[in-house]
């Protein structure tokens, strides 16, 4: 038995995949023309689409597509306003997700919906029910349906305690119990081990396989590959391309989704949508680096976070990272990577251990101390570290350095513009001037002025960056990825966590992995170690086949 | 609200610059609405409107007394709200201006009567109960400041709460002789304290009895100067902004909000407490029991009308004092009842608050 | 102390106790779901006078109560209007309802009553469980109150019941700790909170009914006085819950009965410290002095889909 099915803990599926089938004369549901804009942006634009019944339909576009949009608009979060919605030929045009639910759509969100500290039982009771709570009758409710499709939960944990794998299944099952028509689930496989993917996989298709139509977002073509019937593509809110064979035509649906050919496409770009560049050229972007004594950067040693809670976060997290390297931490975001994040940067005081930059003792340095040591960080949820939307470009561009920018006692704004305006031009950030708030530009803009900033520190010597791609279109992560690079040439350290293997495996020289905060094992970065990399992310220390 | 709890949806002033007419067309809308809305009660109790303004105006404006009278209430209203609108700028809300007016009078007060303020030569006879009371203004607030930073309290309760206690604390300081009182010579002596020596009183700015501006008008014009310089033009003003918006990242950026919040709600609450000294040095010249009567609300209401411009507390503070002079008047000669300013400044703020809900909608972000 | 002073000082405590108790119940509901009303204040203010002059000029205290009950819908609903439609600075809202209510109340009982700020007018009666009314000494004195303080006491422990184990009070838990929760299961969290301010509004309502027609059988300008700020500290001096909440009335109430009380026992203690001890109280209170502080995560945070 393989790990992958050891942890999967669900029987095999009789027959995996149906066979693809032509769309039947009346589809589930009916998109004609539709349209969406948000302010200046035109996030859809006429889109055509239609969903069989009982089928697995995906989703297929990159970060920024519309996916999500257009699923806003089917569960009633977003109203179109053009274009039409026909569901089971009657319209369909709900205002709400109340009336969405009435209609027999459910969704699952990338960002769960959940009471933190309420039980299972108490979740799923939320809206569901009437007058006075009974608890036990809905607690052996969930036992079966979740045997029904395969899913394995306790009605009476309390969310607060369980991993997000298992907090996704509450969703899923919180849907279920609707007994849907429709189950639109939101790039699901996002927040999962490799393992649990396959889970998530197979209950689709059970699913699938009970008369309920699956819409799938995704931007993997791995998961396309195992379980679509149907796919459909798109790109900058258009519908740029449709199959109804999706594993014989992927080539096609890929160039349509990146609006180019997969050769010569960056490797790190090509990594994020599930293509690992084949070995040669993947192993030639990652340069061995000459490892000499003295040469470190950065030493962790012991480090450990425990929460207000007790619970340890990071466990005895342990690394060196030389000069000119780029490290990578792998694992599944919520396994101590924000911990880790928050020590380095001097939000939060390690529990136990030490780190060393440039050999100097930096645990109980203050973020400024750390600035001035060298140590950029590129958090990975900017908005609530990295940045302050309300305030303009230039200002969020010298946050860190203000005082430089003292001229007789008063703010010398002349000379904060034109440091602004050069990082502008030398990150490719792009707004209508530096005085603009740095709310309004796209997330790929900002993500670029915030790596804009981190590495202008002076004296440079280490750069944590954070899951610094999530959420960018394929050229913002080229983008960041060539500075990432250009800053490891000129001899800084890089550690680069992020939960997407594919990205380390074409970025990173050695990747280490984390798992419940522990450190499970540390590899090459070689497209071979893949699967080893994904059981210790899966917490298996053991070395599986 | 422990620090659990994210921060306060404010009604916070725009970024700099972002301000323009709208705000200021709807806080003169505003004001009209709650004009409008009084003079139907006034209606509505059967007296003449006539009547009513007339009253009103004679109190407000209708002398040169009225005048210069009506000023000197705007400046502990505008160094009330200089108080509030910097703090805000930090996302605090300080609503203990009451009690820091409260705590300014008791030490300047003390400083004038038992300090020896009286003996020293000018200025100083008068500049150092000032000081006495915004440096005892000043540790009200920031007794708040440090229960925020420590214990994650809201500044609101802790400043409300706080000012309640002050206004008491001057209620017993002059209860008692071994206080604040002065002799008990007959029965029928008032509970305050005894009128404090002229040296210690602020200054007339001209030998006419019928104008008594004081002093108080160029030192509160000069501080406004002052806080709006800070505000818009140092690096402590940007700081301070930045704490504001995000304290998280602020605190990545390297700035220590601790000291910051505490230091903000010094100041506001030493503006607050000069405020005091004000009034006692400039108007009533011996400590009452009910010295603040309000002031630190309506101060309160000064603050939030300016919506976090220096220029917008200096405007809405002068209507207020003349608001005020006003319907003591209208109580006085027309029986309409004062209360009835209170509804129209809550109606004030009701609106603002309402009104923010459009003018913010353009900050609001697409998805 | 004798034992008849010890008997009136808990007599004492639970009559000043109450208002704070019921007012602050209905607080912790909307607080449960997300919404501050430093309006309480107001509306009990609004209780108290339309109590007071429904029932003067009705000549029944019933039917005061019932016109002070309808007097606040008006003030609840603008409250939930500013703070969840227009999501308006809650904090704000809720000082500016105190400063209407206070200055119309004022306004409009001078204009009703004139200059008699004192006319007596009917009250509530007062009642007693039976046999308990009857004990030597203490029976008297604690067990004989105004009727509304049995009827408050019931109405909390159903309130308690409710949020526990039924599927409204799951809602409004729901709705101040995860709205985006409440939302998605095709609940609104708009009427889950307006329903929260608009019971807060009617318990308000109530209690200010019982300072006015239920204890001192009068109204006077502002006569609530602070009392419903002290309810939101009670609020949270309780962290949020029920049974903390009644005991740190209780204790607000027992400062405030000592104030009449330590007098006659021949301690000297300022009156002025007296009048300040709740507030001190809870000054410390929330300082967490007391404790760490749980507050509903998303306590004052308007809902946006």
């Amino acid at each position: 038995m393989t790990a992958a099915e050891a942890l999967s803990s669900v029987p095999a599926p009789a027959d995996a995949l149906a066979s693809p089938r032509a769309a039947p004369a009346a589809p589930l549901l009916s998109l004609r023309g539709l349209g969406k804009r948000f302010g200046s942006l035109q996030a859809l634009a006429d889109v055509d689409l239609d969903i069989a019944a009982g089928e697995i339909h995906c989703l297929l576009g990159e970060n920024g597509a519309g996916k999500s949009t257009l699923c806003n608009m089917v569960f009633g979060v977003y109203q179109p306003e053009v274009g039409e919605m026909l569901l089971a030929g009657r319209a369909h045009r709900p205002a709400s997700p109340a009336q969405a639910l009435a209609s027999g759509i459910a969704m699952v969100h990338q960002h769960f919906s959940l009471v933190a500290d309420m039980t299972v039982v108490e979740n799923l009771m939320l809206g569901q029910s009437r007058g006075v709570l009974r608890q036990q009758e809905c607690a052996s409710r969930v036992r079966s349906l979740a045997e029904h499709y395969g899913l394995v939960l306790d009605p009476w944990a309390r969310i607060q305690d369980l991993s997000v794998g298992e907090r996704q299944r509450v969703e899923i099952v919180k849907c279920l119990m609707r007994e849907p028509r429709l189950l639109v689930l939101d790039e699901p496989t996002a927040v999962l081990l490799p393992a649990e993917i396959d889970g998530l996989l197979e209950v689709c298709q059970r699913v699938a396989a009970r008369g309920c139509s699956v819409v799938l977002v995704t931007h993997k073509l791995a998961e396309i590959r195992k379980v679509a019937h149907r796919v459909t593509v798109l790109r900058g809110g258009r519908v740029v391309a449709a199959s109804s064979d999706p594993a014989a035509e992927i080539e096609r649906l890929v160039r349509a989704m990146i609006g180019r050919s997969l050769e010569g496409l960056d490797a790190t770009a090509g990594a994020l949508i599930g293509e690992v560049a084949r070995s040669d050229d993947g192993a030639a972007a990652a340069t061995p680096v000459r490892r000499q004594l003295g040469d470190e950067t950065l030493q962790c040693d012991g480090l450990t976070v425990r929460d207000a809670h007790g619970v340890t976060r990071l466990d005895r997290f342990t690394l060196v990272v030389n000069r000119g390297e780029i490290v990578g931490v792998a694992g599944v975001e919520g396994n101590g990577q924000s911990e880790l994040a928050a020590v380095l940067s001097g939000m939060r005081p390690a529990s136990e251990g030490r780190f060393f930059v440039g050999g100097v003792d930096m645990t109980a340095a203050t973020p400024k101390q750390l600035t001035a040591a060298g140590v950029a960080v590129v958090p990975e949820d900017r908005h609530a570290v990295g940045c302050i939307s309300g305030m303009s470009l230039a200002e969020n561009l010298v946050l860190d350095r203000l005082d430089r920018f003292r001229r007789f006692g008063l703010l010398d704004r002349k000379a904060l513009r034109s440091e602004a305006l050069e990082v502008m031009a030398r990150f490719d950030v792009r707004a209508a001037g530096p005085g603009v708030a740095f709310g309004g530009l796209s997330g790929g803009n900002q993500q670029k002025a915030v790596l804009g900033r981190e590495l202008g520190i002076r004296g440079l010597a280490f750069l944590l960056a954070a899951q610094p791609t999530r959420g960018l279109d394929v050229g913002a992560v080229e983008a960041v990825y060539g500075h990432i690079r250009a800053a490891c040439a000129r001899g800084v350290g890089v550690l680069l966590v992020s939960s997407e293997l594919d990205e380390l495996l074409s970025v990173a020289h050695r990747i280490v992995v984390l798992y419940r905060g522990r450190v499970m094992g540390e590899c090459r970065a070689e497209p071979q170690a893949r699967d080893r990399i994904g059981a210790l992310m899966a917490g298996h220390t053991a070395q599986a086949a | 609200m422990s620090t659990g709890a994210a921060a306060i949806a404010s009604a916070a002033p725009l970024p700099a610059g972002r301000r323009g007419p709208p705000a200021l067309l709807i806080s003169a809308l505003a004001v009209l609405f709650a004009i409008g809305c009084g003079m139907a009660l006034v209606l509505a109790m059967g007296v003449r409107i006539g009547d009513a303004v007339a009253a009103f105006a004679e109190g407000a404006w209708g002398s040169p007394y009225a005048i210069a009278a009506s000023i000197n209430r705007a400046l502990a209203l505008g160094l009330v709200g200089l108080g509030f609108v910097l703090a805000q700028r930090a996302n605090l809300t300080n609503v203990g201006g009451e009690g820091q007016i409260a705590l300014g009078g008791i030490a300047a007060t003390a400083v004038s009567l038992y300090g020896g303020a009286a003996s020293l030569p000018a200025p100083w006879s008068f500049v150092l109960p000032m000081l006495a009371a915004a440096v005892a203004g000043g540790a009200w607030g920031g007794i708040a400041g440090v229960l925020k930073v420590k214990a994650g309290t809201n500044e609101v309760i802790s400043t409300l709460l706080l000012s309640f206690i002050a206004v008491w604390m001057v209620y017993g300081a002059v209860q008692s002789e071994a206080l604040l009182r002065q002799p008990m010579t007959t029965t029928a002596s008032l509970p305050e304290s005894s009128e404090i020596p002229d040296a210690t009183k602020l200054p007339p700015l001209s030998a006419d009895a019928d104008t008594p501006l004081h002093v108080g008008l160029p030192i509160a014009l000069a501080l406004a100067a002052v806080v709006a310089v800070v505000l818009g033009k140092t690096v402590f003003g940007v700081r301070l902004r930045a704490i504001g918006l995000n304290p998280v990242a602020a605190r990545r950026a390297g700035m220590r909000i601790g000291p910051a919040i505490v230091w903000v709600l010094f100041l506001a609450g030493a503006l607050g407490g000069l405020a005091g000294a004000f009034m006692l040095q400039g108007d009533q010249g011996s400590l009452k029991a009910r010295f603040s009567s309000g002031y630190g609300f309506d101060g309160l209401v000064v603050g939030l009308l300016a919506r976090g411009s220096v220029p917008g507390v200096v405007a809405s503070a002068v209507l207020f004092g003349f608001l005020r002079s006003g319907g003591i008047n209208m109580e006085l000669a027309a029986k309409v009842p004062s209360a009835l300013v209170l509804v129209i400044q809550g109606l004030i703020i009701l609106t603002l608050a309402g009104a923010a809900f459009w003018i913010d909608r353009r900050k609001e972000p697409a998805r | 102390m004798s034992d008849e002073m010890l008997a009136v000082f808990i007599g004492s405590t639970l009559r000043l106790a109450m208002p704070l108790l019921i007012a602050a119940t209905g607080e912790l509901v909307s607080e449960k779901a997300g919404v501050l009303n430093m309006s309480v204040e107001g509306m009990m203010l609004t209780g108290a006078f339309a109590g007071a002059i429904g029932s003067w000029a009705t000549g029944n205290a019933m039917l005061g109560l019932a016109i002070g009950l309808v007097a606040v819908i008006p003030v609840a609903l603008l409250q939930a209007f500013l703070s969840v439609t227009l999501r308006a600075n809650q904090i704000v809202t809720g000082i500016g309802i105190n400063i209407l209510v206070l200055g119309a109340t004022t306004t409009a009982y001078r204009a009703i009553l004139g200059r008699h700020s004192r006319t007596p007018i009917p009250g509530l009666d007062r009642w007693s469980p039976p046999g308990l009314g009857d004990i030597p000494i203490y029976g008297e004195a604690i067990f004989r109150q105004t009727w509304l303080l049995y009827a408050a006491l019931v109405v909390i422990a159903i309130v308690a019941w409710v949020l526990r184990h039924t599927a409204i009070g799951l809602a409004v838990r729901a709705a101040g700790t995860e709205p985006r929760a409440v939302d998605k299961s095709g609940l609104s969290v708009t009427r889950v909170r307006y329903g929260a301010v608009l019971f807060t509004g009617f318990m308000s309502a109530l209690a200010g009914c019982f300072l006015s027609i239920g204890d001192i059988h009068t109204f006077t300008d502002g006569m609530t006085n602070g009392a419903g700020y002290l309810a939101l500290a009670a609020v949270i001096f309780g962290n949020w819950r029920i049974g903390r909440t009644v005991l740190a009335s209780l204790f607000f109430g027992a400062a405030t009965a000592l104030q009449f009380q330590l007098p006659a026992t021949g301690v000297n203690v300022p009156t002025a410290l007296l009048i300040m001890l709740p507030y001190l109280m809870a000054l410390i209170a929330v300082g967490g002095l007391v404790g760490r502080q749980t507050a509903p995560p998303y306590l004052t945070q308007a809902y946006v889909r």
